[in-house]
């Protein structure tokens, strides 16, 4: 394999757009085609993969720059590994494309439905190919909200919805943990690459001195665990794996999709990406113990599953543990474990699914206690099933069989070397694996033994669970109407649609190749993508690697007999070993659901508490909550900047400011204790004086007229209104008042830091300086451009109607709408929904003619700022 | 610039503002609305500088140490203006909510709600 081609960054840029530019354009096409879209979905697909393939003898990566002030760009890298996962994602794509012709037929919402899903798929090979932390991130959130729309599909539906939000919080968590290691790993990249760098190749190429870096600054641990989490979360690993069976309440193509090529992947994918970087004795611990656990947890809550979805789901969580502790191994046999299961598990479990789907879609059941013996209704998709199942239980001569192989000889190794509590590592592999064999047997059920599904109108047997192999009545012979009543007519179960064909059957094909002709992976694509997890960038090799069917008696022959003795011997007492694990899952605690369910519904609770005490719907309290927070939030950071306060009397402040400016706190004062309303809005109007007089002394005379202009019309306008209100209620008691004092006082003083604060290192006044430079107060000689182009010679006034003209035109219109609101709220009272004034019979309660007046004051309000702007301009 | 006194000043005004807007009386919430945005105003023109002459043509410019700025002083001459708006609109509003509920107590209507 010598695969130095540059990649071209157009061909990879249209594969990972073309997906996207579809899905912008699925609702139009639907109107067009109709149902028909699925297939130029699967179009999409097939160029997106003919695009990848394209670029299967590039190595390297090539850059589009996005945002190269902060050093981000579009890096995209190509490598076995982002190979790899991008032909899975978008050959599987392919074949689900397909499938969904047929089995979404009928179904509601599939403009969504497909733009969704073409929009996943897009996402996804967004991600593998983005060799940016940046890129990387969004490819990987993108990846998590397209899917919650895809899990959330039957919107109506609530377990659907429960199942969305489920993987939406654990994926997006996950996620903000990744992002939080990407950062760590970016602010290290400067000690060991030289500068701080966003590209994710170079700090692959340099991993020892990543590594090293890390290590000094006590990064190391805590980025491995962020990006574990992250990678866990979206992998299903335990604990994290309860978002996967619930994501099956998806359409069974996406589940499909999920859990073979793609999001389930992702995770994996990172773990192997990011393998060359973090590999470490920390490392190896820590994805061993997650990925065993996985793999043992995942098999036994698949045996105890009663849905052939959820075994499928649970399932997949397990062989992700299987890929992930293979990653986890140092040696070079954990590389090609992980990368070879990738391709494996993605073969294997689509098909597995899709055979779900078909018997789920004719049978009309999915449970393993409902369904049986469906081999002779079902043929080809029962043989599908048979080589699927098989290569998913690792027996020869299948494909699984080589990685679980090679999970084996590397599990043994690591024991042999490091001896003692290492053993435990083979030991649980081949547990785990037993476990396997077992429910890829009773997968197996629904073909075998007795016929029964509910369409087949035969409930007798629901009490039994499949497993009495060999009893076959074969009263059903294919005559007659499923739902007409009698006892087993096969007409109830119909051939599925070719389309939902294809794809099982060519991915058992797949299945079976590989099985037989290992070399075809391992010396392709597999071989680079276990280079790419295994050496860093442009210290391949180029060999691959290379496995067969054993000959000799190696300990990795005899681990395999051993899980497939175990698992077979396991087949008979099958259900006492259900009801084990049944009994356990029984109590609460001992389900991930359990503290999942508790953790979203105590955020709940503690969210609604909230909201019960900040949105009273009683305006003290959102004032007390608004105020009290800025206060606090005000003073709080202050006191950690620390900032220079400027203690002193300041310039300009006269006797005459000082004096004016206490009468205006005395007046307020006033207002606060006024006895009755026109009394207050007496000293209201006093306070408003009092700033006018100090505009006049700060020398802004504009401010002071247009002030005294308002004052006065504030002071009719209350004074009119408060006529009619009644005349004063509301005596304050003293408890309140004190709390009330508090909070004021608290504001008082965060007013009183932030203006000290906030006014004391006088910054360069620039605009202040080039305005009045243009006025001609500068320089030496007036320049004269306010006054010569802005026709006037107050500075005020010409910035108002020539520099920000269209915002005081903006700010007339607010004034002109205020008058009309008040018109409206004055007059329409009785009239109940008419719009026109003009039909208004004036309730003959005084209102129209205040109305009028308060109108008029709005107008002159309206020409305030205006007319005396008007009169100096001219 | 500012020192101590306008402070001391600003967070008066602000306080006592606070202190109404918290009353049952919604006709006091309004002065109080309006008290802050006076002292709101009054904070950014003691931002802009005391001390000068008044940005306007060849007024006193013989003499004059300096020029107040004429940037802050357009701002908060629209500050006003929608200031007015917005306490003269509260105070319509006030009238109204005391046709429709017969009363102008925040409390009262809170639990009328």
């Amino acid at each position: 394999m010598t695969a130095h081609a540059q990649p071209d960054a157009a061909l990879l840029l249209a594969a990972i757009g073309l997906p996207f530019a579809a899905a912008v354009l699925v609702p139009a096409l639907y109107r067009l085609v109709g149902e028909r879209v699925a297939y130029v979905g699967a179009a999409v697909a097939a160029g997106s993969l003919a695009l990848v393939f394209s670029q299967f003898d590039a190595t390297g990566s090539v850059v589009v720059d996005w945002i190269p002030a902060y050093g981000i760009a579009l890096r995209l890298y190509v490598d076995g590994l982002s190979l790899l996962v991008a032909l899975l994602a978008s050959g599987v794509g392919v074949l689900v494309f397909t499938y969904c012709g047929g089995y979404m037929h009928g179904k509601d919402a599939q403009p969504r439905f497909y733009a969704s899903l073409l929009a996943f798929m897009g996402s996804m090979l967004g991600l593998v190919f983005a060799a940016d932390l940046i890129a990387l991130f969004v490819f990987w959130e993108l990846t998590s909200l397209t899917s919650f729309s895809l899990i959330g599909h039957y919107s109506t539906s609530e377990d659907a919805v429960y199942a969305a939000r489920k993987s939406m919080l654990i994926t997006v968590a996950g996620g903000l943990f990744l992002l939080a290691g990407l950062i760590a790993l970016y602010s290290v990249s400067g000690d060991a690459l030289g500068a701080r760098t966003f590209d994710l190749v170079a700090m692959l190429e340099e991993g020892e001195a990543m590594r090293a870096a890390l290590r000094d600054r006590g990064l190391f641990l805590p980025v491995l665990g962020l990006v574990g989490v992250g990678a866990a979360a979206k992998s299903a690993q335990v604990p994290l794996h309860v978002w996967l069976p619930d994501a099956m309440e998806a359409p069974t193509p996406v589940s499909a999709f999920l859990h073979s090529a793609t999001m389930v992947k992702a995770g994996v994918y990172l773990f192997g990406r990011m393998r060359p970087l973090l590999r470490s004795p920390e490392w190896e611990a820590s994805l061993l113990a997650l990925g065993l656990t996985t793999m043992t947890v995942g098999a036994l809550l698949a045996v105890a599953a009663d849905d052939v979805k959820a075994l499928l789901a649970y399932s997949t969580a397990s062989h992700l543990g299987l890929i992930t502790a293979g990653f986890g191994f140092q040696s070079k046999l954990g590389a090609e474990t992980g990368a070879f299961h990738v391709l494996n598990h993605a073969v294997f479990k689509a098909a597995l699914f899709l055979v779900a789907g078909i018997v789920a879609h004719e049978a009309g059941s999915q449970l393993l206690s409902e369904l049986g013996g469906l081999r002779r209704d079902l043929p080809l998709t029962a043989g599908v099933a048979g080589l699927a199942a098989v290569s998913m239980a690792g027996l020869p001569p299948l494909n699984g069989f080589h990685s679980k192989e090679l999970l084996f000889e590397a599990a043994y190794e690591f024991a042999a070397h490091d001896g003692g509590l290492a053993w435990a590592v083979p030991v649980v592999a081949v547990g785990a694996s037993a476990f396997t064999v077992l429910y890829s047997y009773r997968f197996l059920t629904l073909f075998l033994g007795e016929r029964r599904a509910p369409h087949l109108d035969d409930r007798a047997a629901l009490e039994h669970d499949g497993d009495d192999d060999g009893d076959e009545r074969g009263a059903d012979d294919g005559h007659g109407h499923g739902h007409s009543g009698g006892h087993g007519h096969a007409d109830g179960i119909s051939r599925p649609p070719l389309p939902m064909l294809v794809g099982p059957v060519v991915l058992a094909v797949a299945a079976v190749v590989v099985g037989l002709r290992p070399g075809l992976a391992t010396g392709g694509v597999v071989g680079r993508a276990f280079e790419a997890a295994q050496f860093a960038p442009g210290a391949t090799p180029g060999e691959g690697f290379s496995v067969a069917f054993p000959t000799e008696l190696k300990p990795a022959v005899v681990m395999s007999a051993v899980t497939v003795g175990v698992g077979a011997a396991m087949v008979p007492v099958e259900r006492r070993v259900r009801d084990a694990v049944r009994a356990v899952l029984a109590r609460d605690p001992a389900t991930a659901d359990f503290y999942y369910d508790g953790a979203v519904d105590g955020l709940a609770d503690l969210s609604g508490a909230v909201v019960a005490r900040v949105q009273t719907g009683r305006l003290r309290t959102y004032a007390t909550w608004i105020l009290g927070g800025f206060a606090v939030l005000a003073l709080a950071g202050h006191a950690a900047a620390d900032p220079d306060l400027a203690l002193e009397l300041g310039d300009g402040v006269t006797v005459a400011t000082v004096l004016v400016s206490l009468l205006a706190v005395l007046s307020a004062a006033a207002v606060v204790r006024a006895a009755s309303h026109v009394a207050g809005v007496l000293v209201l109007s006093v306070v408003g004086l009092m700033i006018a007089v100090f505009y006049i002394l700060a020398a802004a005379p504009d401010l002071a007229l247009t002030q005294l202009l308002v004052e006065t019309l504030l002071l009719v306008l209350f004074l009119l209104v408060i006529k009619r209100l009644p005349p004063f209620y509301g005596e304050i008691d003293r408890l309140r008042a004190a709390r009330d004092g508090v909070l004021s006082l608290l504001v008082g003083a965060a007013v009183f830091v932030t203006v000290l604060a906030s006014t004391a290192p006088t910054p360069d006044p620039f605009l202040r300086r080039r305005l009045l430079e243009l006025a001609g107060f500068g320089g030496e000689e007036p320049v004269g451009f306010v006054t010569e182009l802005g026709g006037g010679a107050n500075v005020v006034n010409v910035v108002l109607v020539d520099f920000r003209a269209t915002d005081t035109l903006g700010e007339i219109s607010v004034v002109a709408m205020v008058a009309i609101s008040v018109v409206t709220l004055l007059r329409m009272r009785d009239v109940g929904g008419a719009v026109f004034p003009a039909d208004v019979a004036p309730s003959g309660d005084g209102t129209a003619p205040d109305g009028g007046r308060a109108e008029g004051e709005g107008d002159d309000a309206t020409d305030g700022p205006e007319s005396h702007d008007g009169g100096v301009d001219g | 610039m500012t020192g101590v006194v306008l402070a001391t000043v600003l967070g008066a005004l602000f306080a006592l503002g606070t202190f109404l807007v918290l009353r049952r009386d919604v006709v006091r919430v309004v002065w109080g609305v309006a008290v802050v945005a006076q002292a709101a105003n009054l904070y950014l023109v003691t931002m802009g500088g005391l001390a000068g002459i008044a940005p306007i043509g060849k007024f006193g410019k013989e003499g004059a140490t300096g020029v107040t700025d004429p940037l802050v002083q357009a701002l908060v001459l629209t500050a006003i203006v929608i200031s007015f708006g917005t306490t003269a609109f509260a105070l319509v509003l006030t009238y109204r909510v005391y046709e429709e509920h017969g009363t102008v107590d925040v409390g009262e209507l809170g639990a009328a709600e």
